[in-house]
């Protein structure tokens, strides 16, 4: 988990993504490169758990990768990626639950790591502010949490977040607004 | 309609408040968490996982993604 903490900023953007060198791998190293990100920060903030949201992200490409052949392009590739990172951590969760098992991974670990340009005070922020929101979300009930995760993609419609959702569009809407007000509580208690 | 500027003017109000030790200001969580997003690396020890997961799948027709892929 510290390495997820502690990794070199640098080392995400220098070196080469090893999907290229697999046949037919160009394509797929671009849609990795370029939908990788919004999956695997949805797993890390919906399950507050860094190695977890390492674990869904690669069977969520896994699966991508071996049914790309079966989307039907009824969604956008974003939406399908979604719904497959939401059941996949569901599941996850639900198998927790019929476990009893509890969390129990230190405070560190909801460290973001800092961007490249950074400085260190800047990092520093960056990581307070890490801790204080998946604390904050992790006072949100698991629907509000997912609400404002997906709203919060900017390639996201609400028709498709309610979609995701399996509600109404004005539902989503509705929810939106009392998951925000939540979350401006509990975020103002982590100060 | 006034309601609810109203709420989300005391919400981005409690945000700006409780954000001040940070020295950033986000007008609402969508915002805040798109800041996270932004700042949050996906570790590259997931692509090189991914790249050795695929290598060990039996061969699949070459056509079918690529086709998909390149429409």
């Amino acid at each position: 988990m510290d390495s997820c903490v502690n990794e070199p900023a640098t080392a995400a953007t220098a070196a080469p993504n090893p999907l290229r060198s697999l046949p037919d791998g160009a394509e797929f190293a671009a849609l990795y490169e370029e939908h990788s990100k919004a999956v695997y920060y949805l797993a890390l903030r919906f399950l507050a758990d860094p190695q977890k949201a390492e674990d869904v992200t690669h069977d969520v490409f896994l699966k991508v990768y071996r049914k790309l052949g079966e989307f039907r392009g009824e969604s956008s590739l974003r939406t399908w990626l979604y719904r497959i990172t939401i059941n996949h951590c569901q599941n996850l969760k639900q198998s927790w639950s019929n476990r009893n098992i509890v969390t129990t991974a230190d405070d560190t670990v909801w460290n973001t790591t800092a961007a490249p340009a950074e400085s260190p005070l800047r990092a520093l922020e960056t990581k307070e502010l890490g801790e204080r929101i998946q604390k904050t979300l992790e006072a949100l009930t698991e629907e509000y949490r997912l609400l404002l995760l997906l709203v919060a993609d900017e390639e996201l419609s609400y028709d498709e977040v309610a979609a995701l959702t399996e509600q109404t569009a004005d539902a989503v809407r509705g929810k939106l607004h009392r998951a925000r007000k939540a979350f401006a509580v509990h975020f103002a208690k982590t100060a | 309609m006034k309601q609810e500027s109203k709420h989300r003017s005391q919400e981005q109000h409690q945000l700006s408040h409780s954000q001040r030790s940070t020295a950033r200001e986000f007008a609402s969580a969508e915002e805040l968490l798109r800041h996270d997003a932004a700042q949050t690396q996906v570790p590259p020890v997931i692509a090189e996982r991914l790249t050795q997961s695929i290598a060990k799948l039996p061969q699949q027709p070459r056509s079918w993604w690529q086709r998909w892929l390149k429409r």
